[in-house]
């Protein structure tokens, strides 16, 4: 039974490309969706007078500024539930040899 | 003295089965009475800071209808952010500095999670009792004496969580006011959610989920092993002298004063596999889990030290204590695990039993691994020096900002309408808003004068400003130019003095348009 629970709790890494995918993907989504609704409401060059109005800034800038900064929060909190969803036995590693 | 510890067995695959309950046993000791004092002081803290007085306000009070944050002599404006997110970087920094010297210090003794779980914990022994009388009550039916005290401790945490969100928010609003208000019942609707939403959460973090928040909620409890090396000071179990575990008659020394000495490392970890997979196979108890770093390090137990006599037994009576006492409910001899928020009250209950024993303590005990390993330890590595002037630099640099932060904000908006006016006479006129902002707590006098900028006047020149303490002043003020004299655009210096203090001032840069032709 001890050796059979040790294979059950140690399942394999699913491929990089997989754990990427289930990241970048739905907080790309969330982003696209946040960043749509935000600047329905919100003009960029509004924000450009309230942060930086001697920059010439555009309202294509604005509008991709703002995904990227959308994304990179969706993808962190994304990362973050990866994180939290990993088996224990990742974490439960001996520490590193010393060289 | 060995007695099973009846527990549940879970297993780990089963998704939707709920965590059994962890009723960790009393303990007391060097770390407990250290943990204590945490307690009192970071819980001291939260519940009396938002009562005291400092210049005729409250001295910790984080006004968010206003904008302002008061601490003590300081008060901070939201142009301020940058500190507070400098504030948030040195925290981050000291968590890492502290990690990898000493590991998890601030799991054990300072995490609000476990601090208030420790408080409720307190609560619930008061009217439970310690670990078996709080499991056979929790395994009785229900009658007068359950209700009783089921109901003495859930009131007693209700009016503690109540207690607690009406801090939390009088960290937000004056407090005195609030309690005064509550008399009344005149309360806001936000101020009562917020009271009442911080002492549910207090409640199911601190009453419900404690240990859980640690193992499936927690980011840093994922990432600090990253922080951690075979140097970093952690709680271990000496399998070297531990090993074979086992319970034995009065009278048998400690393996430090017996001929058979300590195990090599090999053998003794072998020996945690063999007492582990024992454990599993046996009766699966939960606290033999093989999610340990030892059982996935190497599985084989097969160059484990046979116990033919006594005299082969190791400093370990498996008298399962310091899993008793673990309030994350795991076994500290398994190896380090990242579910341990380092405590101590193993060490505690360890070094109890070793005394009765008449054994040394530090069978389990604050080490590193290199220690545990027989090898030198050493406390100067790259990381903590890289860390530690990290954390210096940063924090002088913090400190010195904050007394040096500027008295006044100047900002100038431009009109938003009309680039520039053309009088009757031809002369160009622009409009601006100044927005001058006294982030002192007493009144102000500036100026406000033009420089650099020949041809262009101040219309309202001489402009002199009186501001009360932490008064947001906004002006319209123009820029006159003569018919010809400017062409397209010209940078214009506005130039706002402190009038009270020698000195003081700063320039803001604006830009002044008049038709190109």
């Amino acid at each position: 039974m001890s050796d059979m629970q040790v294979v059950q709790n140690d399942p394999p890494p699913r491929p990089m490309v997989q754990r990427l995918g289930a990241i970048l993907w739905p907080s790309f989504f969330a982003a696209a969706v946040a960043n749509a609704v935000f600047f329905a409401h919100i003009d960029p060059l509004v924000l450009r007078e309230m942060t930086f109005p001697d920059l010439p800034l555009t309202r294509e800038l604005g509008y991709t500024l703002g995904f990227f900064a959308f994304w990179a929060c969706t993808a962190s909190s994304s990362w973050f539930t990866w994180i939290l969803l990993r088996p224990t036995c990742r974490f439960n590693q001996p520490l590193p040899p010393e060289h | 003295m060995s007695k099973e510890i009846p527990v549940e067995v879970i297993s780990e695959n089963s998704l939707y089965k709920s965590e059994g309950k962890v009723y960790p046993r009393e303990v007391n000791g060097r770390f407990t009475r250290l943990r204590n004092l945490a307690v009192f002081a970071l819980l001291g803290i939260y519940y009396f800071f938002p009562w005291l007085r400092w210049d005729g306000r409250q001295a910790v009070l984080f006004d968010l209808p206003a904008r302002k944050f008061y601490i003590f002599g300081f008060n901070f404006w939201p142009q301020d952010f940058i500190f507070l997110a400098l504030l948030l970087i040195l925290a981050g920094l000291s968590l890492f500095f502290f990690t990898a010297l000493a590991g998890r210090l601030w799991c054990g003794y300072a995490c609000p999670q476990t601090v208030w779980t420790e408080v409720y914990v307190w609560m619930e022994r008061w009217f439970e009792g310690d670990r078996p009388k709080q499991m056979k009550l929790d395994a009785a039916p229900w009658n007068k004496d359950k209700i009783l005290r089921k109901g003495g401790k859930y009131l007693t945490w209700g009016f503690f969580s109540l207690w607690t969100g009406f801090t939390f928010v009088g960290f937000f609003t004056p407090i005195t006011d609030l309690g005064a208000r509550l008399i009344s019942l005149s309360w806001g609707g936000w101020e009562t959610f917020w009271v009442l939403f911080y002492s549910l959460a207090t409640w199911g973090n601190a009453g419900v989920l404690r240990e859980q928040v640690c193992k499936y909620m927690c980011p840093y409890a994922r990432f600090q092993s990253a922080m951690f090396d075979r140097n970093t000071l952690i709680i271990s179990y000496d399998p070297a002298r531990g090993e074979p575990r086992g319970p034995r008659k009065r009278g048998l020394g400690s393996v430090l004063e017996r001929a058979r000495g300590l195990l090599s490392n090999e053998a003794a970890n072998a020996a945690v596999i063999k007492a582990a997979h024992e454990n599993a196979a046996g009766n699966a108890k939960v606290h033999a889990r093989a999610t340990t770093a030892l059982a996935v390090d190497t599985l084989d137990d097969s160059s484990a030290p046979v116990v033919r006599s006594n005299e082969d037994l190791g400093d370990c009576i498996d008298c399962t204590i310091c899993v008793q006492v673990c309030p994350v409910g795991i076994d500290i001899r398994n190896g380090l695990q990242y579910e341990c928020i380092a405590c101590g009250a193993c060490i505690d209950a360890c070094d109890e039993v070793m005394d009765k024993m008449g054994y040394p303590r530090g069978l389990v005990r604050y080490t590193t691994q290199n220690a545990v390993d027989h090898k030198g330890t050493k406390v100067l590595r790259p990381r903590i020096i890289v860390y530690g002037l990290l954390l210096t630099a940063i924090f002088v640099g913090w400190m010195w900002g904050v007394m040096h932060r500027q008295e006044f904000i100047i900002d100038v908006l431009r009109d938003r309408n009309a680039l520039y006016r053309t009088l009757d006479d031809g002369d160009i006129e622009n409009s601006y808003t100044v927005k001058l902002i006294n982030k002192l707590p007493k009144a102000a006098k500036y100026s406000i004068t033009l420089i650099d900028a020949e041809g262009i006047s101040l219309v309202e020149a001489p402009l002199e400003v009186s501001t009360s303490p932490e008064e947001v002043v906004n002006l319209s003020i123009t820029l006159h130019a003569e018919a010809g004299t400017i062409k397209g655009r010209r940078d214009v210096i506005l130039r706002v003095q402190n009038l009270d203090a020698e000195g003081t001032s700063r320039d803001h840069k604006t830009s002044f348009f008049a038709p190109v032709q």
